[in-house]
């Protein structure tokens, strides 16, 4: 038998002649490029459809084992974790051997042995290689499924889950394939602690016989063996596994991608940096002919320190650590484009508009010439490195045989790579790296980072650490000490002036420009009150009058719109009765309010406080920094709806020692009024009957 | 499938003779008193050119820890014959690899190109030394760079700060009780100047040991090394005294709070001698005995018997001038933290009070020997290997002959370490609690 059998590769590594005299100040030319060979393991099947790939290498007293069984994946819904759970019983015994037999004889050995959901692998000194085999095999034809070992295996894997539970990194993986892929396709599902539970020991060994079949199992074997004694041996041992009929599994599609750019945020309060990542699914194979220009694509983009991603995000922004992309490949037609980085949070929205930057960079301009070939010389040299280690052999054998590719696909490698033209790449990045129809999966403090990401303009979608859509959650912080109810409003008080002044305003009159969201018009307002509830408002347009009223005397008022009167309810009436139109703050009950959270507005820190007056709650807002009222929050029932009124109150001004925001803007359900305040006078020219 | 269990005592005629394969190499100094050594193995085409200094966190200031760390980022910024933001330029756009890394003890910087670049990665690590160039510019970007590296691997990682607790609470006096990666505040700190002359001190010939192994002819790159690194001049010796602790005599007891788990862990931990020291080596082997593999002792007794932990191990996190030695546990449901270190205890006093037996014996010896072959296995790893055991070890050779000393140890040794090193009051016990959110 023919052990070694390899193919002689040519390399396109730049090449220049001899060593010449030392000037360090030149870079040193690359000697003659070094000859390659790629070794091609033997290979054989056996009766039961087991594939067997041998690779010969006597370098170190040593042998390792690698069995894929290479089933379609599946949706394990409800039971999600069942295979899991097989990984784990697997490799505990045999029915042969007990489970502390098992595992004593394999430390014995110094060997290592690990099974998982599809697969096992073992390794060891090549003097026990024999045995080793023995027992892998051994353990994958007849394995030892026992009910307590399968109830304590269930408990470390529910305990387990809980410690990922604050782990950023850990929800950023489990939230990006579920949202990628959709929970209803297998790389996007996940286990949690109901399905772990919905497991039983009869689902794990159902599994084991449906998908634990030879017919599409791959065996490699690797390490200081000979073949002709390795493949009796295998006969011996896995050619005794009995086929069993093979399943007609269908993979089920992944979620398409989404219509529009979009920022899919999960708040983890404990992150002290935001896990960005720039995702959209791709379908690329192996055997794509775009496959090579998509490595080269994002090599440069984002597949190394010199790469678009890292030089900005690292190297001239300091950001991160790292930034990197990277592009999957599947027969399937799932794999995923991702870019990103993790940031400290201060910078969250700055490190996505530069990701978006780079990427859109490599769409729209042609790479460098040098930035090309540099990216493939190191495609070169990588290939050529990775060749130092016979797994690597192993692993396009394997390749070639999963992907259904060429049978030189690994000697024209470098071949195709030297091929790829700037223009392949702008190509290919304008296939692939979908940033339109991107989501931006962002985990981290929503305190810290959500009011600059909503600056960004690019849409914020909330998603729980298990990928559920939320409502927005509030973003609060921890309440320094000292702080209460009470003490934010003295602060505010005393901001606009303090309270013996504020008490002395009986009458405000304030004139004011006012834009209407989509109304083309200059609209301008007069506003008048009076303690403690007096309150009129007419607006006007230039040229045509008076559009709008509204009045309230404190018995009665009206709302009259183009000539049309509409009298106050009684409940509205009510209402206003019991209202202070002018700092109500003057007039808290201490019992009535109560201090939420600490959050921001605009990057801002902001004291949220509760009102509670009757039967109506609503929100305050005041700075922390300032103590000035930063927003209003209210509900009311519109046409039987409940419609929430915002009021953001900003440019503050004195007007005889009494600070009053110049600025406000009324947003109501999609409407937002913004106010300009012209002119605000004081206990001057407002009567009674202004507001009849 | 044979279905009787081979019978264990047929591996021990097996015994201890090692086969793997044996590491040449040459070493020599040069004149301004760099250590050099080669290793040729032209089985792949492959080179690593590779440098370590010794120097790492525990030779810093007090007042400026993370300096160590730092270089590591700042050494790659540039020097005088290659341009600011080069360096990865260069190394990628030759199909090389390259990366470095800090203990406390010593900072070490590789390349791994196809061997036609061998001269190219001697080049760059004799730039690096004659005349790095260190300016503001790096020193800002690089500042920003670490600190995102620590709330990479630290401040956002589950357990990231463990290591750090144990550091602080098991040393007093020696630097070990630091961080490697330092205090930010330190960092924003320094001045130029104290860079600069921290470069002065450290990266020095004399402080530093060149590895070039791999596909490579001995002679050419013998000129080429005198040719790049002959000509740089020499330094001012390097002297260093660190403190002494003091034994420890009483049990210490820390809690340590994580933001990032909501399972707790317990720790004991006991100061153990450097890993020169032979006391080490039969340390190693006991943690492997407790910990390492579905039989080993601890696993076998606490998460498989009992099902207290989800997890328990051994960790001999041994260094240049002490070790520490660290058992820890992460509790499974309601188990208590002490109930956990009683368990782990009853497994620390029967090693103290009996011999292991022959078979966990030479299971021992398997282990080690399995793991002996592996290290030698890749190029870079050798090289990594060959530097270490000059610069930190003293024996460029333990490369070869260290499993000797692990065959040599017997079972009596091993109770004898065990009473030695491992009692309660030599320890401390910390606690790492999971951090409310408020």
């Amino acid at each position: 038998m023919k052990t070694k059998i390899s193919i002689l590769i040519t390399l396109f590594l730049l090449s220049v002649g001899a060593h010449a005299q030392v000037d360090r100040s030149k870079q040193p030319k690359p000697g003659p490029a070094p000859k390659i060979q790629l070794q091609t393991p033997v290979e054989f099947t056996l009766n039961n459809g087991l594939k067997v790939m041998v690779i010969e290498n006597h370098k170190l007293p040593r042998v390792s084992y690698n069995l894929t069984i290479d089933n379609v994946p599946t949706i394990e819904g409800k039971k999600k974790g069942v295979s899991d759970l097989l990984g784990v019983m697997l490799g505990n015994g045999t029915t042969n051997i007990s489970k502390d037999d098992f595992n004593e004889e394999i430390d014995f050995l110094g060997a290592n042995l690990n099974f998982f959901s599809s697969g096992g692998f073992a390794s060891g000194l090549s003097k026990y290689s024999e045995r080793i085999l023995e027992l892998m095999a051994d353990a994958t034809l007849h394995p030892l499924f026992d009910e307590g070992e399968f109830n304590k295996e269930k408990n470390k894997q529910i305990e387990g889950l809980r410690a990922g539970e604050k782990s950023v990194d850990v929800v950023a993986g489990r939230v990006g394939l579920a949202l990628a892929y959709g929970t209803q396709h297998p790389y996007g599902e996940y286990v949690n602690k109901a399905s772990l539970n919905t497991v039983s020991f009869d689902d794990v060994k159902k599994y084991f016989r449906e998908f634990f079949n030879p017919g599409n199992a791959y065996l490699v074997v690797i390490g200081d063996v000979d073949v002709a004694t390795v493949k009796t041996q295998i006969e011996n041992t896995f050619g005794l596994w009995i086929k069993g009929t093979s399943l007609n599994l269908q993979i089920p599609k992944a979620s398409p991608n989404v219509q529009y750019t979009q920022i899919n945020f999960v708040d983890m309060p404990n992150a002290v940096q935001s896990n960005i990542s720039v995702t959209n699914n791709v379908a690329l194979k192996m055997n794509d002919p775009n496959y090579h220009a998509v490595l080269i694509a994002n090599k440069i983009l984002g597949g190394g320190f010199s790469s678009y991603l890292n030089m900005n995000l690292r190297e001239a922004n300091g950001y991160t650590y790292g930034a990197r992309s990277n592009v999957g490949t599947s027969r399937y037609d799932a794999s995923r484009f991702t870019a990103g980085a993790s940031v400290r949070n201060a910078v969250t929205d700055s490190a996505v508009v530069e990701t978006i930057k780079e990427i859109k960079r490599i769409k729209n301009e042609f790479v460098t010439d040098e930035a090309l070939a540099n990216a493939k010389a190191k495609y070169v040299g990588d290939f050529v490195l990775a060749l130092e280690r016979p797994q690597t052999i192993a692993r396009y054998a394997l390749n070639i045989k999963l992907n259904n590719l060429q049978d030189d696909f690994y000697a024209t490698y470098l071949e195709k790579i030297n091929a790829v033209t700037k223009e392949d790449v702008k190509r290919v990045a304008n296939k692939y790296f979908k940033v339109e129809n991107a989501r931006i999966i962002i985990v981290g403090k929503g305190s810290d980072v959500i009011s600059n990401l909503e600056k960004t303009g690019i849409p914020i979608k909330y998603f729980d650490t298990y990928a559920n859509p939320v409502e927005k959650p509030e973003f609060s912080k921890p309440i320094p000490e000292g702080v209460s109810a009470q003490s934010v409003l003295n602060n505010y008080i005393k901001a606009i002036g303090g309270k013996d002044k504020a008490m002395t305003v009986k009458t405000v009159h304030a004139t004011a420009n006012v834009k209407i969201e989509g109304v083309p018009l200059t609209l301008s307002a007069e506003m008048k009150k009076m303690v403690p509830n007096k309150e009129s408002m007419e607006m006007s347009a230039e040229g045509m009058g008076v559009l709008m009223k509204q009045k309230f005397n404190g018995v009665t008022g009206f709302a009259e719109q183009r000539g049309a009167k509409t009298p106050l309810t009684d409940a509205e009436i009510a209402e206003r009765s019991a209202d202070y139109v002018i700092f109500p703050e003057l007039y808290y009950d201490a019992s009535s309010i109560s201090l939420v959270s600490m959050t921001t507005i605009d990057g801002k820190d902001v004291y949220k406080l509760k009102v509670v007056k009757g039967e109506k709650t609503s929100f305050r807002y005041y700075y922390a920094e300032t103590g000035l009222l930063a927003r209003s929050e209210s509900q009311s029932e519109i046409q039987g709806q409940n419609v929430t009124t915002v009021v953001n109150y900003e440019g503050y001004s004195p007007v005889d020692g009494i600070q009053f925001p110049y600025i406000q803007s009324v947003k109501t359900g999609p409407q937002t009024i913004s106010l300009n305040l012209t002119n605000v006078i004081i206990n001057k020219g407002v009567t009674d009957e202004d507001f009849n | 499938m044979k279905k009787c269990l081979l019978s264990l005592t047929a591996f021990v005629l097996a015994g201890f003779t090692v086969s793997a394969q044996e590491v040449k190499f040459e070493e020599y100094d040069l004149d301004n008193g760099m250590h050099v050594i080669l290793h040729q193995d032209n089985s792949a085409p492959v080179v690593t050119t590779s440098v370590m200094y010794h120097v790492g966190a525990k030779d810093e200031n007090p007042e400026r820890t993370g300096f160590a760390h730092f270089f590591e980022h700042l050494l790659f910024e540039g020097t005088a014959n290659i341009e600011r933001g080069k360096w990865m330029e260069i190394v990628t756009s030759n199909g090389g690899s390259n990366n470095a890394n800090t203990t406390d003890d010593r900072t070490y910087y590789y390349e791994v190109f196809p061997s036609n670049n061998v001269e190219l990665g001697l080049w760059m690590e004799s730039e690096r030394l004659l005349h790095p160039i260190i300016n503001q510019i790096g020193v800002d970007t690089q500042n920003e760079v670490v600190k995102e590296e620590k709330r990479l691997r630290v401040d956002n990682q589950p357990y990231g700060r463990f290591l750090e607790n144990i550091k602080l609470n098991m040393f007093k006096k020696h630097p070990y009780k630091g961080t490697t990666i330092g205090k930010m505040a330190h960092l924003d700190a320094a001045t130029l100047e104290e860079f600069q002359a921290f470069n002065k001190k450290f990266y020095v010939p004399n402080n530093a040991v060149l590895v070039v192994a791999g596909d490579i002819d001995l002679p050419s790159v013998k000129t080429m090394i005198q040719d790049y690194f002959g000509t740089i001049p020499r330094g001012e010796d390097i002297v260093r005294s660190f403190p002494k602790e003091d034994p420890i005599t009483e049990t210490m007891y820390a809690k340590a709070y994580d933001p990032n788990i909501q399972i707790p862990a317990i720790m004991a931990a006991y100061r153990t001698p450097s890993f020169k020291e032979r006391d080490s080596y039969v340390l190693s082997m006991i943690s492997n005995y407790l910990s390492s593999g579905k039989s080993s002792k601890l696993y076998k007794r606490i998460v498989d018997e009992k099902k207290m932990a989800l997890q328990v191990g051994a960790i001999n996190f041994s260094q240049e001038d002490y070790g520490t030695y660290i058992l820890f546990g992460l509790p499974l449901g309601d188990v208590k933290l002490n109930d956990i270190v009683s368990e782990i205890d009853k497994e620390i006093v029967k090693l103290q009070n009996e011999l292991i037996s022959e078979n966990d014996y030479q299971k021992l010896q398997n282990k080690f020997e399995n793991q002996f072959v592996n290290s030698n296995s890749s190029i870079s790893g050798i090289a990594n290997s060959l530097a270490r055991y000059y610069m930190l070890y003293g024996d460029t050779n333990l490369i070869n002959n260290e499993i000797d000393i692990y065959i040599s140890i017997t079972r009596e040794e091993i109770q004898e370490v065990a009473k030695k090193y491992l009692n309660p009051n030599q320890r401390l016990i910390l606690e790492y609690l999971p951090k409310k959110d408020d």
